[in-house]
């Protein structure tokens, strides 16, 4: 479904930098993906490649057989600051995509209504982003992508800037989510049990330059907050594996820099 | 366990909302402004009445008011206002235009900001002189006076607010497709928005004294004629009137510009008390 293929990003800040080197992943419909790994890995940067955010050096990303080179229709993103409008109530910000692709009023807003429902906040639908704790925030943040119905969903750290209670809430509440509805998705995190936690897949990725390094295969059954999945021999093993390839890429990123 | 049922009614007790009118009227804050007011009238009636010549007091410029509010003062306000809602009017407009021209191309940028910067230093009272000489003593000549002073601190802060909408909120829209012109109206209008009412606030000020200065010094018309041909009679009273008048309406319209910003801007919840 997602195939990306060779791509590579540098940035010229006096001296070229290679943030992205010979990235590639391909994804199946319905997959969960997480990228780890220690700032400046290029993890953000694929993912703003992917979105259409930001253009790469070289390389193609191809959705469901045709090459994206921009922002379009069949991605979403959510951010690690929510980037939420804040001159917009919580329903016209969940009715946003849906509103500049045209759709009328009452058709958005039936739409928004029930994605507002979906991530449990239909009581502060006409409440302004300032008067909504971060957690609140960040399911807005997400009702807004899936309410254009993305056939993938891109998040870049999207639990990063909450505290650990109401971002373990949010894992539960987005694995449930994702699985219900068969999400393709593709999730960028610095942290190795989230990743395990939601993941099909977990892809890490080193540095100097940004690339992927190794892959792991999660084969625990999903959801994975119905059980005590940390209590799961292969949890502590795909743990530890991932911890040790970090460890090697933080002293690294330490040394050159 | 009834914590759910309990919050609600603890809350609709407690809020100003649930006190009865008289209750919040009568506070102890507003007691003490009117002491205060009370103390300051009454000083002033004895120090005023102590010197006749100079300086007046409260039940003489009461006295005034009786005499000239009407047949005088409103007329000559109704001229003063009129002159600078024109101007206000005209710059509004022109400024948002040349700020957010300034902040989205480069090029109208780099030609005119040096020259915004300039024009916003100068003493608009320093034109008048000239502008007396190209546009007579007339409306014109006010409602330019006006224009000149509120259209830069527009443009400025407009410019300002356009400049540096918060990328991150651009690259959303960009994420949901939008346009350019859906970029400007969905996420660079609205957050520059405060920052136009910030010009707005400086221009206004700016615009009251500039018609005023313009009445006093060239055009003899308005209020700036009532405060300078009372100065001239050492009618203290009535000059007070005059002054008196153009604060409260100035109030008036500082009031008006905060609300319209409240309306406007109801997600920045400013309570200023």
């Amino acid at each position: 479904m997602l195939e990306i293929a060779h791509l590579n990003k540098s940035f010229s800040l006096g001296g070229t930098k290679r943030v992205l080197d010979d990235f590639d992943l391909s994804m199946r419909p319905g997959e969960f993906v997480s990228l780890i790994g220690p700032s400046g890995c290029g993890k953000t940067t694929a993912l703003r490649i992917v979105a259409g955010l930001l253009e790469q050096t070289s390389g193609t990303v191809t959705i469901d057989g045709s090459v994206s080179t921009g922002p379009s229709r069949d991605k979403a993103i959510v951010f690690q600051h929510f980037n939420l409008l804040p001159w917009r109530t919580a329903i016209d910000n969940v009715a946003y995509g849906l509103e500049l692709q045209g759709m009328p009023k009452a058709k958005r807003m039936q739409v928004a209504t029930e994605y507002l429902d979906l991530v449990g906040l239909t009581e502060s639908a006409q409440k302004y982003p300032s008067q909504l704790s971060g957690g609140m925030r960040q399911r807005i943040g997400i009702a807004r992508a899936l309410a254009i119905d993305p056939k993938l969903l891109l998040m870049d750290e999207p639990f990063g800037a909450l505290d650990a209670l109401t971002r373990e809430h949010l894992q539960g509440q987005l694995a449930r989510i994702c699985q219900e509805r068969n999400l393709t998705t593709l999730f960028v995190t610095h942290s190795i049990d989230e990743a395990i936690y939601l993941s099909d897949r977990v892809v890490v990725m080193g540095v100097q330059p940004g690339r992927i390094i190794a892959e792991f295969h999660i084969t625990m059954r999903k959801p994975r907050g119905d059980y005590n999945f940390r209590a799961e021999p292969e949890y502590a093993q795909v743990r530890e594996d991932i911890w040790r390839l970090l460890e090697q890429q933080i002293v690294r990123a330490e040394r050159v820099a | 366990m009834g914590a759910a049922t309990a919050a609600p009614v603890a809350d609709a007790s407690s809020t100003p909302r649930g006190r009865s009118l008289a209750d919040r009227i009568w506070t102890r804050r507003n007691g003490l402004r009117v002491l205060s007011l009370v103390t300051v009238f009454l000083v002033w009636e004895i120090w005023g009445r102590a010197n006749p010549f100079f300086a007046s007091y409260p039940t003489a410029i009461l006295g005034a008011s009786g005499r000239i509010l009407l047949p005088e003062v409103l007329p000559a306000l109704t001229t003063t206002v009129w002159a600078l809602l024109v101007g206000m009017a005209i710059s509004i407009p022109i400024g948002v235009m040349f700020g957010f021209a300034m902040a989205r191309f480069r090029l109208i940028e780099i030609a005119l900001l040096p020259y915004m910067n300039a024009i916003y230093a100068t003493p608009r009272i320093a034109l008048i002189p000239v502008l007396v000489l190209w546009l007579g003593i007339g409306f014109e000549l006010r409602v330019t006076i006006v224009a000149l002073g509120a259209v830069f601190p527009i443009i400025i802060n407009s410019y300002a607010g356009a400049k540096h909408v918060d990328e991150e909120l651009l690259d959303t829209g960009r994420a949901f497709m939008a346009s350019e012109r859906q970029l400007l109206r969905t996420i660079v209008l609205p957050a520059t928005t405060p920052f136009v009412f910030a010009g707005l606030r400086i221009g206004l000020g700016r615009g009251i004294s500039g018609v005023i200065v313009a009445e006093m010094t060239a055009a003899l018309t308005g209020i700036g004629r009532i405060l300078i041909s009372h100065a001239k009679y050492l009618q203290i009273a009535e000059l007070f009137v005059g002054i008196m008048v153009l604060g409260l309406f100035s109030l008036v319209l500082f009031d008006l510009l905060n609300r319209s910003q409240r309306r406007l801007t109801p997600w920045a919840a400013t309570d200023g008390t």
